[in-house]
């Protein structure tokens, strides 16, 4: 996961002294981090999560609802990025608040609200006074039962969805991450990206049908969970849960997302860029999904600092003292099913991407052999830990991080699990985990340049999480 | 990897679809009292916001100057010196070392280098208060101006002209476009980071002098908020007591030239669909009391990402145009992944403008006017008494969300102060409270008009365009699906053929790959 999820995905901290330090001194280090908030889960009978954690942001709440359902479950051939359509159709109003009303209503309440959805999960989220909970609570659960929208809503929607994806058309990164999903996978649906292929998006509108079987299939409380931070009490949230979403019914579908086999040999594509540009070069590695026991993905988090971040040899190599390079990224993000490690640059020259290429695998396989000083690894912990720590401010941020890992594992405590497998990595981890994942066979390499009088195609693709506006 | 704060460069994380957070801040814990800083021209101002159980520090150190202080020919000095110094090394320490010594804390220095204030961010845990303090220091006040962060610094201004705003960034260059549109022969016309020709022939000698001038004491405001240790403001009065004494004047600004009727500029590229601005200067800013008014007829208009405008209930609700549709009363950047403006790009004479997001090529025309129309009808007719108490009560509420972090509410704080007004969310209750109906509607009537307007098109085929333009044919929307309203039928029929006022004779193409050349 790169450093700035990470803080967005923030919810342990180091346990802080309480009082001021003299100026001058530093301030003794504290231990392990542990959520310093309350974290109540409730789960309802028909499998609704409740999760409240009151923080201190007077007379506010954030009020997030977080459904398991993202461009993963885009199973159908025709159908990628429904997932996302569907986030903005769930605007479009019921029998009882259509979208007028209930614009009307959060608008009174001078409401943050949006939605955005992921490879893995879609969230919706409001951030309004504390005062209008009850209100919240009944709009929302309201579209959550009973949407409805006509024909005519979904097609014009369509429309605001292909804006979506054009919007982003003219970013190489789009298009990279579109190629590189494309590429590197055969069968699962990370094959392609949260916002869909051009084609299936252009095809949206003569997909009414599938999308009241998408709301039947995934909208349903034991696949949900509704999260409220801020200035609330939790014996009142579930109270107020059990009334407003008591009557919600269970689904049965169970979703079979297929198996990614694994990849035989290394892969590489090109991509001729219609405008001037630096050319780019995306690589992937098959990585391990996402897990709060297993050591994988904590040891790559780890190895994704050691190589990338900007204190990193390599980033200082390369961005820094040979400056080559004026973007360099690799991180493992974290996912319900096994992703890439994925690693960007953009090279300055373009006679010089072979350079690139080649330094950034034997920093590779340089971790792969020799084993990382202790201090070192010692202060990317250090940097993993106040990252989260300085990333708590406000109640909204840490309702998106805990959102996150609520729709990885169900459980907003994984959080704490994962941090405690930071805390025990060793350099020994972090070479186990390299030679692991860093092979040839499981590598897929895109590059984009412009080429003087290459025709290029329709830019395209959209990154990971994308936002009804 | 952290990527910096060059303006108009969208951070990779972002990219590669990682919502961006904003500056790592600390969390509020009360009601923060700001602390009265001397009036302004004594030395070394401070704008504090003590929060003293808060475990963050977040600094905003504000230079005042900007992009309007370039030199002819150089224009981009301004934010190569910034860069050079928050991504540099010190007297002692180069910038590896500053970098190495800042990753364990997770703590950063950047740079915001806007038209008229420079202002240097960071943030800290208070477990190291006194480590970050010193480098903080230390990069600003013994920068270390060395050739290779000099050079790497203006690479990376000059890729973001010529490869990220030109090629990549349709709607950063359509407003960029905006600006070179509607401040002809005025300071305001440059991009915050220059141009290609003006980087390449800075040196770092000009960097040099350029601190020299405008880092002193006079020209700074020291701007700390959360739990920041006793005794560390002393120190900062004291060790920024090293730079020079006074300030350099002021560079006057000239008056906008008037628009004269609607200029258009169309930035030809390979675009699948094209980005749209409209604006025109405007002669309020938060300063004066009808910036209040327009605050509530702005919302109503296009409040940003939401749907509580009517144009993008009109544009995109109802006919799926694009995905957003907005209106602003004065600069306005979208701080990170969220919806609210960033803080610290003031300026002393604003502008009105409305963003229409990509649209398809074939409905380019069909936007311009429906937005143009839609702006006409809020000249014409304003709010009704309905709209106007929702929005208003909307705003009353909304903008307490504004300054939810302690770093946002300093940087609104040093606004505030930049515009010589109380702390500005306060001063929107204030406004807002006794804010009337016809105050609003004579507000609109006053200072906006859909008669005289810059445009910015950033679009393909631009050849075309302007011919249809130059047309003045209708041009009806092509619907993806049709639609069956019959009401929308008839405003399309309106809309299709509404008389935009073009100026035939200020019609322009221009290759982007030309744009912010020199």
């Amino acid at each position: 996961m790169s450093d700035l999820l990470k803080l967005l995905a923030a919810l342990g901290v180091v346990v802080l002294g309480t009082r001021l330090s003299a100026w001058g001194e530093e301030m003794p280090k504290g231990g392990s981090k542990v959520f310093p908030y309350p974290v109540n889960v409730t789960v309802l009978e028909n499998g609704l999560k409740v999760i409240a954690v009151p923080f201190d942001s007077p007379g506010l709440v954030a009020y997030w609802t977080v459904v398991r359902a993202g461009s993963r479950n885009e199973i159908e051939p025709g159908k990628s990025g429904f997932a996302h359509f569907f986030e903005h159709m769930m605007f479009r109003g019921t029998e009882a608040y259509p979208k007028d009303k209930y614009n009307a209503i959060l608008k009174e309440l001078g409401a943050d609200h949006n939605a955005f959805t992921t490879d893995d999960y879609t969230a919706y989220h409001v951030l309004a006074p504390a005062t209008g909970l009850e209100t919240i609570m009944t709009i929302e659960s309201d579209r959550f039962k009973n949407l409805k929208y006509t024909v005519e809503d979904f097609k014009k929607e369509a429309g605001a969805v292909l804006g979506e994806y054009n919007k982003n058309a003219s970013n190489p990164f789009q298009t990279l991450n579109e190629k590189i999903r494309d590429t590197a996978f055969t069968t699962h649906t990370y094959k392609h990206t949260t916002i869909g292929f051009l084609r299936d998006v252009k095809d949206m509108p003569n997909q009414y049908e599938y999308s009241l079987q998408f709301f039947d299939r995934y909208y349903r409380p034991e696949n949900c969970s509704l999260l409220v931070v801020g200035d609330v009490d939790p014996n009142r949230l579930v109270e107020l849960a059990r009334k407003n979403y008591g009557s919600w019914k269970r689904g049965s579908y169970q979703v079979e997302i297929p198996d990614e086999p694994p990849q035989a040999e290394g892969k590489r594509t090109e991509v001729d860029w219609p405008n001037p540009t630096q050319p780019y070069l995306y690589v992937g590695y098959h990585g391990p999904a996402f897990s709060d026991t297993q050591i994988d993905m904590p040891a790559l988090d780890l190895v994704s600092q050691l190589l990338f971040s900007d204190a990193a040899p390599l980033y200082q190599k390369l961005v820094n003292d040979e400056q080559e390079v004026d973007l360099l990224f690799g991180a493992a993000s974290d996912h319900r099913d096994p992703y890439l490690f994925e690693i960007a640059a953009r090279v300055k020259k373009p006679e010089r991407v072979a350079y690139v290429e080649s330094t950034i695998t034997a920093a590779i396989e340089d971790l792969k052999e020799t084993p990382i000083a202790a201090d070192r690894l010692d202060k990317v912990k250090s940097h993993l830990k106040y990252s989260y720590a300085m990333g708590l401010n406000t109640a909204g941020s840490v309702a998106r991080g805990l959102a996150h890992y609520i729709a990885l594992t169900g459980d907003p405590e994984a959080v704490n699990r994962v941090y405690a497998i930071y805390d025990r990595v060793t350099p020994e981890d972090v070479r186990a985990a390299a030679r692991k994942y860093f092979v040839s066979s499981g590598r897929t390499a895109v590059t984009l340049s412009h080429r003087e009088g290459a025709a290029g195609g329709a830019p395209g693709g959209a990154g990971a999480a994308v936002a009804a506006r | 990897m952290r990527r910096r704060l060059v303006p108009l460069a969208v951070p990779l994380a972002a990219l590669l679809g990682v919502l961006p957070a904003g500056a790592a801040d600390s969390k509020e814990k009360k009601t923060m009292k700001p602390i009265s800083n001397p009036a302004a021209g004594s030395p070394l101002r401070t704008s504090l916001l003590p929060s003293p159980s808060s475990p963050l520090i977040a600094f905003r150190i504000q230079f005042r100057c900007g992009a309007i202080n370039d030199p002819a020919g150089k224009e981009g000095l301004n934010v190569l010196t910034a860069m050079t110094i928050a991504q540099g090394g010190t007297k002692d320490l180069t910038y590896k070392e500053v970098t190495e010594r800042l990753y364990p804390m997770a703590a950063t220095i950047d740079a915001m280098a806007d038209k008229e204030v420079t202002t240097f961010i960071g943030s800290v845990h208070r477990d190291h208060a006194k480590a970050y303090y010193d480098l903080l220091t230390s990069v600003l006040l013994r920068p270390r101006f060395d050739e290779s962060d000099f050079k790497r610094s203006r690479d990376d201004l000059v890729a973001a002209i010529e490869t990220n705003l030109r090629g990549n960034e349709d709607e950063g260059l359509g407003k960029a476009t905006l600006d070179w549109t509607m401040y002809r022969g005025h300071p305001y016309r440059n991009l915050d980071i220059g141009t290609v020709q003006g980087l390449k022939s800075i040196t770092l000698d000009d960097l040099k002098a350029h601190y020299r001038k405008f880092y002193t004491q006079g020209n700074v405001v020291l701007g700390v908020a959360g739990g920041y240790p006793d005794g560390m403001i002393e120190s900062l009065k004291t060790d920024f007591a090293t730079l020079p004494q006074g300030a350099p004047p002021l560079v006057a600004l000239p008056k906008p030239k008037p628009l004269s009727g609607m200029e258009v500029t169309l930035v030809e590229k390979p675009a699948p669909a094209t980005a749209i601005s409209i604006g025109f200067p405007i002669g309020v800013t938060r300063a004066d009391k009808d910036f209040y008014a327009l605050l509530v007829a702005n919302s109503y208009l296009g409040e940003h990402r939401t749907f509580n405008g009517r144009l993008m209930n009109k544009m995109r609700g109802d006919r799926g145009l694009n995905y957003g549709d907005y209106s602003y009363t004065e600069n306005f950047i979208q701080d990170g992944g969220s919806t609210f403006p960033l803080t610290n790009i003031p300026r002393r004479q604003q502008f009105f403008s409305i963003w229409i997001r990509p649209v398809p090529p074939v409905n380019a025309l069909f936007a311009l006017r429906q937005a143009t129309r839609e702006l006409k009808m809020l000249v014409d007719r304003g709010l009704s008494a309905q709209d106007f108490e929702a929005t208003r009560k909307y705003l009353l509420n909304y903008s307490r969300l504004w300054a939810q972090d302690q770093s946002r509410r300093l940087g609104y704080q040093l606004d505030s102060e930049f515009y010589g007004t109380k702390f500005f969310i306060d001063r929107v209750q204030e406004e807002l409270a006794r804010l009337k109906l016809e105050d609003v509607n004579a507000a609109v009537k006053r200072h906006l008009q859909a008669a005289n307007l810059a445009v910015a098109i950033v679009t393909e085929n631009a050849a075309a365009l302007k011919e249809t333009l130059l047309s003045g044919k209708p041009t009806p929307i092509t619907y993806q699906t049709p639609t069956t309203s019959e009401a929308l039928l008839k405003e399309d029929k309106e809309i299709e053929s509404f008389r935009l006022p073009l100026n035939r004779e200020r019609l322009l193409i221009v290759k982007a790959q030309e744009l912010f050349e020199k």
